[in-house]
């Protein structure tokens, strides 16, 4: 099961792939949205988790053109707060406050990959 | 007598032969003259000529000269027939009884022979008298008139001619005569008297065929309608001016009953039937009749019984005469003067009524009363500039014939006093809403139409329509919806204003409306159209004036006028429900005992400044009376010498203002503070995140004092996160996503999630829910509200109880058009807890974000609980005495059909 991980900020990148790994899961980055497309591309990954706030590409358009692309695959928003009110979000599968304790964003990507698995 | 024979004739004879022969030839003589007489009385034609022949022969006979025969007849001697007397003597001379020797032979019965001149009395005067001989006509024992003979004639040898005495032979036989003369007279006269009755009778019999005649013709030819009916008002007989007048031909009518009189009329000919039956003759009924045509005609009539021979009533003749046209000129012409009193006490009446509906109805009802005007139908139509149409306001007559009668008969206003017409008016069937009424106020014409109506007004003139169809202009709205044939429209014209038409017509009566009706009219009109306007004009000042006091009343601030003694004189609505008290007991009262409850002006009312300086103030007052803040201002009013009376106040509430102020300054604040904490939340988020995770697994891989100082990390930036996490969510709010569910799911997962934390400060948390109550709302943010309010509570509390609350509220609102009530209910969840409670100083501000008492905390959990609730519709109430708990209560509103 591979996940990709598209942060700007490269301290969370190597959070996100140290625990993620620890889950059993195989996980690629990406630094910047353009690169998280490239990655996307390349690798070919089960689920995805996206930071909206990114400088160059920022999480939406990303969320598009991957949808775009293959829209099978799960994404899952991640946010500094609370996005319901943001309609863009709504397309992804899934969303997830930003927090240190992960244990939210592993329930969430367990509950996604059961759901394209069954 | 002729005695020639006897003493010519040779004497062949003995005396005593001589004797015998002379008596013989006596005796024969005698029947001689009889036979002669008894041939002249059958030979006579008639009594007088009897009489006269009578006369004629006897004065022959007995040789005489004149001869007389007089009846009694009314106590004295007439002359009947007489011979030989000049002819005027008949009608000149009458005889008293017992005058002269023929009054003597009357009175005593006796023949009477007389010589002296003296006995002839006035008789001698018309013939020399010198021998008469007189005997009494008798009829049984009754001298009934004399027969005389007068100068018996005597010729001698020579033919010398000498007036001689009657003898006793003359007398014996006239008297022999007279006996016989008296029973013929007497069967003469009997024939006499059955002859002329006969004749009499004969002639009455002419006479009554001439009158029978006559009496038919007259019958035929009469101008008015004589019908006769049996006793059950069948019709019998059925002249031509019946058939001219009802229009029903002879063979029509003959056999039915009474086919002209209105239904409506049938109980009151009853009544005149039975009047009739009795024998009696009812005259100069004034009535109507309808003919075949349809139309009603007002009639005099006349009726009498038909009785047969026996005296007993058979049938009923009717005369009644066609007096539509006199009825006209009546009321034209003879009621002219009663007519113009009439209308003059109804024009004061218009000039004194101001109130626009009335008014129109009384100056219709004038239009169509009996004696008013007396026209069938009238209806008014008045210009609506704005719409630039003519609209019927009001229309008054009855809808049919028998309507139109009773109405008629009643409405009159003889003897009748202003009220009481007035009376008829507002309840009598010229009531509003009849149902010409209605069929007028639905008639609207554009003045863009060229008809009757509207060029009555743009031209400012009147038009009288005799025939609908022959009138290329006349309304055809008017002749569908009110089926009229003629109608005149006249303008109303009030200060060289056209303010609208009047319009009448005779529908029923059928009668043409004349140049005199218009002219009436116009007179009327004048006077109609500057009373509509007074009372159009009078209409809007009181509606003017109405509106003011609707202002007044229905202002939501307080307005009222003080005198400038400081006495109220008037209040609005607003003012009493704000004091709470009645009028009454706010007019006259001073201001500040009323509004402040002081005993002299307040200090701080700027009525007094007003009233010093004359000019208006306008202020804001905090008013601890009242309780609120207040925007006042005193305006001042002058009476007419410019002295200040009074000023008028209008006070505002603002105390809901002046919070909503502040809490829009606040939240501007708030939002330009929140913008800079999502900022900075959002720029050390990142940061945060790094550090507490790696620290999150550190902790998991080291042990002892590294375990426990990782975990500090893990911690503190838990808690950070957490700041982050209440302040960006206070920035950036999601919209409401509302379900339905039941209030009781929540608290029990509350009550379950806060155990350990209540059981930590030795709290009991309980729940107080009746039954089940069902919510529509988003769920995460009531539970977040929940639990806000219960972590506070609960941090409030040590060792005490707290107790979630939950009910529904049933309001009631008003029914709608169709009479169903749309229920609404507030739900109502209650936090109340025993703890410390709230400082009154900060009860007012304990939703402000950022406000807190507690040292650890954001100070933005009441503010989003506030928030969601509002949210939601609702509303958030808090409840506290310091030291006695606190007591929060949300209100979320629920709405059932």
């Amino acid at each position: 099961m591979k996940i990709l991980v598209v942060d700007d900020e490269k301290n969370i990148l190597k959070l996100y792939q140290v625990e993620l790994e620890d889950e059993g899961y195989s996980v690629v980055t990406a630094n910047s949205g353009k690169e998280g497309l490239e990655v996307f591309e390349r690798e070919n990954p089960d689920i995805v988790t996206l930071d909206i706030l990114m400088p160059d590409l920022d999480g939406i358009q990303v969320l598009r053109l991957m949808k775009e692309k293959r829209p099978s695959v799960p994404i899952i928003m991640l946010t500094a707060y609370d996005y319901r009110d943001d309609f863009s979000v709504w397309v992804s599968d899934a969303y997830v406050v930003k927090s240190s304790d992960l244990t939210n964003l592993k329930a969430t990507i367990k509950q996604l990959i059961k759901k394209t698995t069954t | 007598m002729n005695d020639t024979e006897n003493t010519n004739g040779p004497s062949l004879l003995n005396d005593s032969e001589t004797e015998v022969l002379q008596a013989t030839k006596g005796q024969l003589n005698r029947l001689l003259v009889i036979f002669d007489l008894t041939k002249a009385i059958i030979s006579a034609h008639d009594f007088r000529e009897l009489l006269e022949k009578v006369s004629e022969e006897t004065a022959k006979i007995f040789n005489a000269k004149g001869c007389m025969i007089l009846f009694i007849e009314d106590g004295m001697l007439k002359i009947k027939a007489h011979y030989g007397f000049p002819a005027e003597i008949r009608d000149a001379l009458t005889v008293n009884l017992g005058e002269s020797f023929v009054g003597k032979v009357a009175v005593e019965g006796k023949p009477m022979l007389a010589q002296s001149p003296e006995d002839f009395g006035r008789l001698s005067q018309y013939i020399d008298i010198q021998t008469a001989l007189c005997t009494p006509l008798k009829i049984g024992d009754q001298v009934i008139g004399t027969f005389g003979l007068y100068n018996k004639k005597n010729v001698d040898k020579d033919g010398n001619e000498s007036i001689v005495p009657f003898t006793a032979d003359d007398q014996a036989i006239l008297e022999g005569f007279a006996s016989i003369a008296s029973i013929v007279i007497d069967k003469s006269l009997l024939y006499e008297n059955a002859l002329r009755k006969e004749k009499e009778a004969l002639e009455a019999k002419q006479r009554f065929g001439d009158l029978w005649d006559h009496l038919q013709g007259f019958i035929e030819n009469s101008a008015d309608a004589i019908v006769t009916t049996d006793l059950e008002g069948v019709v019998v007989s059925w002249n031509i001016g019946a058939e001219k007048i009802y229009g029903y031909a002879r063979n029509e009518a003959i056999g039915k009953y009474m086919p002209f009189i209105p239904d409506f009329l049938r109980e009151v000919e009853k009544v005149y039937a039975e009047r009739v039956k009795r024998g009696e003759t009812i005259k100069d009924i004034e009535t109507v009749r309808g003919t075949r045509g349809g139309t009603l005609l007002d009639v005099n009539l006349t009726l009498s019984p038909i009785k047969d021979p026996s005296g007993a009533v058979i049938g009923i003749s009717g005369i009644a005469r066609d007096i539509t046209e006199k009825k006209r000129i009546e009321k034209d012409l003879i009621s002219k003067n009663a007519v113009l009193s009439k209308l003059m006490m109804i024009s004061s009446a218009m000039r004194g009524t101001l109130e626009l509906n009335k008014l129109l109805r009384m100056v219709l009802t004038a239009v169509t009363m009996g004696d008013g005007l007396g026209f069938n139908r009238a209806m008014l139509f008045l210009l609506d500039e704005t719409k630039n149409t003519l609209r019927g306001a009001v229309g008054v007559g009855p809808s049919s014939h028998e309507e139109a009668w009773e109405i008629w008969s009643r409405l009159t206003t003889e003897q009748k006093s202003l009220d009481s017409i007035m009376e008829e008016i507002e309840r009598g069937p010229l009531r509003k809403d009849s149902f010409m009424d209605k069929l007028c106020c639905g008639v609207e014409v554009s003045m863009d139409n060229e008809t009757v109506l509207t060029k009555a007004i743009k031209e400012k003139r009147a038009f009288n329509v005799t025939d609908v169809h022959a009138e290329p202009l006349s309304d055809p709205i008017l002749i569908q919806q009110l089926g009229t044939l003629a109608y005149a429209v006249l303008p109303l014209v009030s200060r060289n204003k056209v303010i609208g038409v009047l319009w009448v017509d005779n529908i029923y009566t059928s009668r043409t409306i004349t140049d005199l009706d218009m002219e009436f009219l116009k007179g009327f009109s004048d006077q109609m159209a500057s009373a509509i306007e007074n009372a159009r004009l009078f209409e809007h000042v009181a509606q003017a004036e109405q509106e003011l006091e609707n202002i007044f009343e229905s202002i939501s601030d307080l307005v009222y006028f003080i005198s400038s003694d400081y006495v109220i004189k008037n209040a609005n609505k607003a003012v009493q429900s704000k004091l709470g008290k009645p009028l009454e007991s706010i007019i006259g009262k001073k201001c500040y005992e009323v509004f402040h409850g002081i005993e002299a002006p307040w200090g701080k009312c700027p009525h007094h400044k007003t009233i010093l300086t004359n000019k208006p103030f306008i202020e804001e007052l905090e008013d601890p009376q009242l309780g609120g803040t207040f925007l006042v201002s005193t305006s001042p009013i002058f009476d007419k010498a410019g002295e200040v009376m009074g000023t008028v106040h209008i006070v505002r509430d603002i105390s809901e203002l002046k919070k909503l102020r502040e809490k829009v300054a606040n939240a501007e604040r708030m939002a330009a503070l929140g913008e800079m904490a999502a900022k900075v939340a959002h720029e050390i988020r990142n940061p945060l995140l790094s550090i507490g995770g790696f620290a999150r697994r550190l902790e998991k891989r080291l042990a002892g004092d590294l375990k426990e100082y990782s975990k500090i990390i893990v911690d503190e930036v838990g808690r950070l996160e957490g700041i982050l996490n209440d302040a960006l969510s206070f920035v950036k709010s999601a919209p409401v996503n509302k379900t339905d569910f039941d209030l009781g799911e929540i608290i029990d997962s509350i009550i379950t999630l806060f155990e350990p934390a209540v059981l930590g400060r030795g709290n009991r948390l309980t729940m107080e829910m009746a039954q089940p109550v069902k919510i529509h709302a988003d769920y995460d943010r009531i539970k977040e509200v929940l639990i806000n309010l219960v972590t506070n509570a609960n941090e409030a509390t040590e060792r005490g109880n707290i107790i979630i609350r939950a009910y529904r509220q049933v309001l009631l609102s008003e029914a709608d058009l169709l009479g169903h009530k749309a229920r609404s209910f507030n739900v109502i969840v209650e936090i109340e807890d025993s703890g410390c409670g709230i400082k009154e100083e900060n009860i007012n501000r304990i939703f402000d974000p950022f406000f807190t008492t507690r040292t650890s905390g954001t100070g933005l959990g009441l503010s989003i609980t506030k928030r969601i609730v509002e949210e939601h519709g609702g509303r958030i109430e808090v409840e506290s005495n310091r030291g006695s708990g606190a007591k929060f209560k949300i209100y979320i509103p629920l709405q059932e059909g």
